[in-house]
């Protein structure tokens, strides 16, 4: 039977069922009541990053990021830094001295886990990222970014079971191919030095510009400029230096003195290194055509790589993994001009 | 009032009692107490209503709104306030505490002296509502012969609070919630007089007391309550209707509509005349619940209830059980029902609840002159039944038409 | 009770300066609710409480909204700007009707002729007294009344529906 304001009146009986219901149902009480009780988070969901180490003993040392800076140059919004640690001497030491995240600008895309080819940074699961402050506080450094493999393991066990089956298998095989190679070089981690005339580490040639050092700039500005500098005063000299000897192709081209190749920059395009190296041997040629990170993904430095296809040691093209496909293809085509392909 | 005045001494002298085991001030303190001059009786039997009214009314207050957050909550199948002491029952404590500290805003262009005013009259006319409302058998604060009337009266004063607050703001959308609830406090307030008007008729006084006392007798004393006669019932849910529209509840709180217009009138009011303004306005729900209490419910009447000490004091928990009846039935309205929308609200008051206001009108002159009483019920209840379904055939029947949007394309 | 009357008289006077002399329209309105509020307690002071609930009643809670109401649908009166010149030159024409009530006023409190008309027994002023005189007394005058509120309401109803009307 209808009569007017029978909805308000049906309406009523829900909403009383609805107050009787959550005393008695728990169903229907879905409220969690957040400090004391949390909502288990799904598997696969993420928040922000984290770099995984494998040592309990030793994070910093055991820690699986080699500084490549793979995922500073992917990242969109561009909220991760980097500088590669160093030794007294300078030597790259396969590690981050500082590595920074600013948790206020990164958007949680997962790309720097997916681009990443030490599987070093993961997407972690934790939620409660509030501060206090609005500046510092908001990035994380290296000390907070590091968590142990076990805890991997514990949030996301799925991914991190596959993660763990594939990096054995990787190093597996990688000691399979180092065994044969192991034998001219004294240490198996290493890899095989290449056989090619060594460049033998002279003085640098070019003028070296320095900035002084009471230019207005901050250290790194001024040491970035000096060897951007540097870098343009040789490539302008470079072809300078070469024509003379430009009708004589046969001549072999002098080779770039150690340290001191103008392409070995990662900020270059491709094309630009290419032209920097176009008067080199085919063993500078395919240093430039790398993506100039000395990631060792590949297993060797820049350069190691590139001599080690020169002299045939490594047959494969397609490490260079922060150069994808580019590297890989230009690679080819090098090897293919210099027609030991 | 009478009550009190017959009670103080009594009061004092128990007081004297408790007081004279002081020592110093004990003695004479308990001397004075006990045979106290005529002009401290009376400042007494003056003060003990006061002090009532302002105190367990802001006190039923500030649990209403706990009640309702829970029970609104419960409604969406939340918790509602569970932190504040157990199960929330420090949570107004807290609000109160929080409101104080807060920041007082008043906007630069405002007119800074009737926006200082406005909250301040927002509580005055709902506290003196109260003083015309019988809370037990006899126990009224002030027995005005008067006292419906003053009730309208009063609570028509409010809506100039709600005037102020909203005009000196300076704010569009502080603006539109007063001018609505202007339009709507002075609508709604005739169907709910007229309404009141019936029961007037049927108890023959104004006065809230006599009213209530009406209502006393039959079986239980609560047969005799106007809700059970059939002009009572209609009354009552036109009343009913009429006062929370006059009190801006959901579904009529057009004036401060959140999604449309902020908060309406106390948009720009921060910390305690925020405070203030929802005070004056949950007061004067609770006392609009209370006078429907008095005029339709039977007010103090109930089983047991009656003169004398026990009787006064079951009186005094029927009213408040039945006060606490209504409250709960506002809220759980405010918990299922939509907003209306202002012309439906309008159109609502004048097209349906005063014409059903003037013919519940006329069914109390037919219950009063139709002396056999089953006749009465038939022919009263017929009356109301057939007026209520032709206005409602006419209210719906009014052909719609199609809206016209001028200014969107 | 001396001191009440003078209070009130007080807040009566100073309300009803107030209204005519404020720059802005609503601060005059408010202060017209003040003096409607002392006349108010006046009548209560009399012992005239039906009196009061209604003065409160119609003249706070009906008429003063009423103007606050068509203050808030008219332009340019909201500000601090008022009306300085409303009579001009007039202000003989204010003067001169001033003058004619308060002769009027004068002459009516003097020779007294309500109390002369009141029937004896009319001194109570319950609310059954006022009902009773009302409607069995004073029927006609009140019908009549009646009446002609009704036609006023008719004639606002029927200017209202006109402009609708031409509206459409
Ligand atoms: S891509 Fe991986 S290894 Fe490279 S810097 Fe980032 S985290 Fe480290
Ligand atoms: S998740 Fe995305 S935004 Fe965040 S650090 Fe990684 S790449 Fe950058």
């Amino acid at each position: 039977m209808g009569f007017i304001g029978k909805g308000l009146f049906e309406g009523m009986v829900v909403t009383a069922r609805n107050f009787v219901g959550s005393y008695f149902d728990k169903e229907r009480l879905v409220t969690v009541q957040y400090p004391e009780e949390r909502v288990q988070v799904p598997e696969n969901s993420r928040t922000f990053p984290f770099l995984v180490f494998d040592k309990d003993s030793d994070p910093v040392a055991s820690m699986r990021c080699v500084a490549c800076k793979i995922c500073e140059v992917e990242c969109p919004p561009q909220c991760i830094y980097i500088v590669m640690d160093r030794d007294e001497k300078g030597k790259p030491q396969q590690r981050p001295k500082v590595f920074d995240i600013d948790i206020s600008v990164c958007m949680q895309c997962q790309i720097c886990v997916e681009v990443c080819p030490f599987d070093a940074i993961k997407m972690d699961n934790n939620y409660e990222k509030s501060q206090y402050g609005r500046f510092d506080e908001l990035v994380e450094h290296l000390p907070e970014l590091l968590k142990s493999n076990e805890f991997y393991n514990k949030i996301k066990p799925t991914e991190a079971t596959a993660v763990d089956a594939k990096l054995k298998a990787d190093a597996e095989k990688k000691a399979k191919k180092a065994a044969p190679a192991a034998k001219p070089a004294a240490t198996a981690a290493k890899p095989a030095a290449p056989a090619a005339p060594k460049p033998a580490p002279v003085a640098a040639p070019t003028a070296k510009i320095a900035i002084p050092d009471d230019a207005p700039f901050t250290p790194e500005q001024r040491q970035w400029l000096s060897g951007y500098l540097s870098t343009v005063a040789a490539s302008g000299v470079a072809p300078a230096a070469a024509a003379p000897v430009a009708g004589t192709p046969a001549a072999p081209a002098t080779e770039a003195p150690a340290g001191n190749w103008p392409w070995h920059d990662p900020g270059l395009g491709m094309q630009r290194r290419l032209d920097l190296a176009k008067e080199t041997p085919i063993a500078d040629k395919l240093m430039a055509a790398m993506a100039q990170t000395d990631c060792h993904a590949c297993g060797y430095d820049c350069r190691g790589y590139a001599d080690a296809i020169a002299t045939g040691a490594e047959t494969d093209l397609s490490l260079c993994l922060p150069g994808e496909a580019e590297t890989a293809n230009m690679l080819k085509k090098l090897m293919q001009e210099a027609g030991k392909l | 009032m009478d009550q009190v005045y017959k009670v103080a001494p009594q009061l004092l002298k128990f007081l004297s009692y408790l007081l004279g085991w002081l020592p110093w001030i004990g003695k004479p303190v308990a001397g004075f107490l006990s045979n106290p001059p005529a002009w401290f009786l009376l400042a007494v039997a003056i003060a003990i209503p006061i002090l009532f009214v302002v105190s367990v009314f802001p006190g039923i207050f500030a649990y209403t709104t706990l009640v309702e957050r829970k029970a609104l909550g419960r409604i969406q199948n939340r918790i509602g306030p569970n932190r504040v002491g157990r199960w929330g029952l420090l949570q107004p404590i807290a609000d109160g505490v929080k409101l104080l500290t807060k920041e007082d805003i008043v906007p630069r262009s405002a007119d800074k002296f009737v926006h200082f005013l406005a909250p301040v009259i927002a509580v005055i006319p709902s506290v003196l509502l109260f003083s015309v409302v019988p809370v037990g058998a006899g126990l009224v604060p002030v027995d005005l012969n008067i006292g419906i009337l003053f009730a309208f009266a009063i609570s028509t004063a409010s809506v100039l609070a709600l005037f102020m607050g909203g005009w000196a703001s300076r704010n569009k959308f502080s603006l539109l919630g007063a001018m609505r609830a202007v339009a709507q406090v002075v609508s709604y307030e005739v169907p709910m007089v007229l309404a009141a008007v019936a029961v007037v008729m049927a108890a023959g006084s104004l006065s809230t007391l006599a009213i209530a006392k009406a209502q006393g007798g039959g079986i239980l004393n609560v047969t005799h309550w106007f809700v059970f006669r059939p002009w009572g019932f209609v009354g009552f849910i036109l009343f009913t209707i009429g006062a929370m529209a006059e009190s801006a509840r959901t579904p009529f709180d057009i004036p401060e509509a959140e999604s449309e217009i902020i908060a309406g009138y106390h948009t720009e009011y921060s910390g305690f005349k925020f405070a203030l303004f929802q005070l004056g306005e949950y007061l004067a729900s609770i006392a609009m619940a209370g006078i429907t209490v008095t005029m339709f419910l039977g007010g103090y009447n109930g089983p047991g209830s009656g003169p004398g000490i026990l009787g006064g004091l079951i009186s005094m928990f029927w009213f408040f059980a039945k006060l606490g009846g209504m409250i709960v039935l506002t809220i759980w309205i405010r918990g299922t029902w939509p907003r209306v929308r202002v012309d439906q609200l309008m159109s609502f008051a004048w097209k349906v609840l005063l014409p059903m206001s003037i013919v519940n009108i006329v069914a109390v002159g037919m219950w009063h002159y139709i002396a056999i009483r089953p006749i009465a019920w038939v022919v009263t209840t017929l009356w109301l039944v057939l007026w209520f379904i032709t206005l409602s055939k006419l209210a719906a029947s009014e052909n719609i038409e199609k809206r016209e949007y001028r200014y969107a394309s | 009770m001396e001191i009440a009357f003078w209070i009130l008289s007080a807040i009566t006077v100073i309300g009803a300066i107030l209204a005519i002399t404020m720059r802005n329209l609503v601060h005059c309105v408010l202060s017209l609710i003040l003096f409607f509020l002392g006349i108010a307690g006046h009548y209560l002071l009399l012992r005239a409480d039906f009196l009061f609930a209604v003065q409160v009643l119609i003249y706070i809670g009906a008429v003063a909204v009423l103007i606050l109401f068509a203050i808030m649908l008219t332009r340019h009166v909201t500000g601090t700007e008022g009306p300085r010149e409303v009579l001009g030159g007039k202000w003989w024409a204010g003067m001169g009707t001033a003058v004619i009530i308060a002769g009027l006023l004068w002459a009516i409190i003097r020779k007294d002729p309500l109390a002369a008309m009141l029937p004896a027994g009319m001194a109570s002023t319950s609310v059954t007294e006022i009902g009773r005189a009302l409607v069995a007394d004073w029927l006609v005058p009140f019908e009549a009344m009646g009446v002609l509120l009704t036609a006023a309401l008719i004639g606002a109803v029927v200017i209202a529906l006109e402009e609708v009307i031409r509206k459409r």
